[in-house]
């Protein structure tokens, strides 16, 4: 078992040395999410003038969510997309493939490597100017945190697959970036990222509650601020936790169906 | 006189040719541009609609009421694709630099600056700009904005102002490539800052961000000051007429920049490149 994982812990360990080689990119992230977070801040604060709380979210509530969200993105960022499509690209692909590990499961190894880095290179800083210029974001309860933290791996989980399977269209589809900006755009108004399905009208809330996105986002800061009932939770947990197990199962589906195929290319 | 005049159709007819080889990339590589075709609406779309859910549940955000909104929205986006069509490349300085790549065009008997912008039009931004258009007269409807002469010149006078600033703060992110010679790409936080300040009314941000806004770096003139001028906002006094005060600032600023441009290119030369 220790020998399986050795390889992947050793990618792992390598790319987290990799991404500390980067700074400017490392400052610019904190530029950019800084922007994003504080930007959105304000407009929380100036849409709340005059009320105290809108269907029984309060200001406050709202800005925990901010923070927390601009540190959830950060912990979902992939790269396993552009991995993909530039290996298949360039056709190292097949020298991936011939490596003694799952290619995927390389490519996994990688993003965590990247996420652990970021931790220290980004979500830190986001959450010290979050608590300097709008608040430290308490959570609800420290149980809530826990529960918290359990809805957040399964929703790297559900987003660490989707992109995969994304990535995984790179095989028949050459150019992909303009269907990755499409997905990001998709992702950043469907998961609650920045405005919570609360507000949204009710008919587009229930289609969103049965999409993938919404588990990615909204279900861990529901549980983050507290906005949530015993009936909403259970609900909401099984149906993140058929997702994971859906996309799951697709994903060990594509991935047999394209090492055929590229066993068959590569005569 | 003549001489200049010459000059003057000489770079003309360039552009032209230019602009009919750009458009011949969309036939190049069509799948391409079909993408990019449906992603940037999407993008903006979704960026409105977030505006629409949460304008229906609050009913207005510092004053500005939806169909207001999207006429700042949609004045943001037409002149965001603007800048895309004509001044993108500032946002790719960098790796020019890095690459050497403006050796090529040193040695030509053009300017640098027009070859290096004018050479190479990104006919991609048209993507933007439907959208932008979308909601623009969507945004013009519900307000039930009246055409005049006057206003119509005042929204020209706005939309190449505020490409001219946008243009001229890419390249001034830029040129900073020639003194430190990296390939740092601003693109994505240029634009995250510019959505954040022009597509929103400035109001809502803390006294001195907009004192920055309005006086350091003037994003403020981009929508936010015309707009609220052409809405009606200013009753009298100069502000009746922001947009002129757009149109001068963008010429300023893309002044201000062409030289620092200038500058930057004596760097570049003097590295020996």
């Amino acid at each position: 078992m220790k020998d399986r994982l050795g390889k992947y812990i050793f990618v792992y360990r390598n790319q987290i040395l990799k991404s500390f080689t980067y700074k400017f990119k490392v400052y610019g992230n904190i530029l950019t999410q800084t922007i994003i977070m504080i930007a959105s801040a304000f407009f929380w604060k100036a849409l709340y003038r005059g009320t105290d709380s809108v269907m029984g979210v309060s200001v406050e509530t709202m800005l925990t969510y901010t923070v927390v969200s601009s540190m959830i993105s950060i912990l979902l960022m992939t790269n396993v997309e552009r991995r993909i499509q530039n290996s298949v690209r360039k056709g190292t692909i097949a020298v991936d493939m011939m490596r003694p590990m799952n290619v995927f499961r390389g490519y996994l190894a990688e993003d965590l490597g990247n996420m652990t880095a970021l931790i220290f290179q980004n979500l830190i800083p986001i959450l010290i100017i979050g608590t300097i210029f709008i608040g430290f974001p308490a959570p609800a309860s420290v149980g809530d945190f826990f529960l918290f933290l359990a809805s957040l791996i399964l929703a790297y989980i559900i987003n660490w697959v989707m992109a995969a399977l994304f990535g995984m269209l790179a095989f028949s589809i050459v150019e992909l970036d303009a269907l990755i900006q499409v997905k990001k755009h998709l992702i950043r108004l469907l998961s609650g990222s920045i405005i919570p399905i609360w507000f949204m009208p009710l008919w587009f809330k229930n289609i969103l509650e049965c999409l993938p996105f919404v588990y990615l986002y909204q279900m861990p800061l529901n549980i983050y601020v507290g906005q949530y009932t015993t009936e909403s939770l259970i609900k909401g947990l099984s149906i993140q936790m058929a997702w994971a197990v859906a996309l799951l199962l697709i994903y060990a589906w594509r991935q047999k169906s394209i090492g055929k195929k590229l066993m068959v290319q590569g005569g | 006189m003549k001489k200049k005049l010459k000059a003057i159709l000489h770079y003309l007819d360039v552009t032209k040719a230019s602009i009919r080889m750009s458009a011949l990339t969309i036939v190049e590589y069509p799948s391409s541009i079909i993408g990019w075709l449906i992603s940037n609406p999407i993008q903006f779309i979704v960026g409105f609609a977030t505006i629409q859910f949460v304008v229906q549940q609050f009913g207005q955000i510092n004053g500005w009421n939806y169909g207001e909104l999207a006429f700042l929205y949609g004045v943001s986006v037409i002149s965001h694709a603007l800048s895309m069509i004509f001044f993108i490349q500032g946002w790719f300085m960098g790796f020019f630099v890095m690459e050497g790549e403006f050796d090529r065009f040193l040695t030509r008997p053009m300017s640098v600056m027009y070859q290096f912008f004018f050479t190479q039009i990104n006919v991609f931004g048209v993507t933007d700009l439907i959208p932008g258009i979308i909601v623009f007269v969507y945004g013009c409807i519900q307000i039930s904005f009246t055409w005049t002469f006057a206003r119509v010149l005042l929204v020209l006078c706005m939309l190449i102002g505020a490409t001219l600033i946008r243009g001229g703060v890419y390249i001034m992110l830029g040129t900073t490539s020639f003194f430190t010679r990296s390939e740092n790409d601003f693109g994505q936080y240029t634009q995250e800052v510019f959505d954040k300040t022009t597509m929103y009314p400035i109001s809502m941000y803390p006294e001195a961000i907009q004192f920055i806004l309005t006086y350091i770096i003037p994003i403020g003139w981009v929508s936010f000051y015309p707009v609220s001028s052409l809405l009606g906002g200013y009753s009298n006094g100069p502000m009746k007429y922001a947009a002129l005060f757009t149109l001068l600032i963008g010429i300023a600023v893309m002044a201000v920049a062409g030289l620092f441009f200038k500058s930057g290119l004596r760097k570049y030369e003097s590295a020996g490149n």
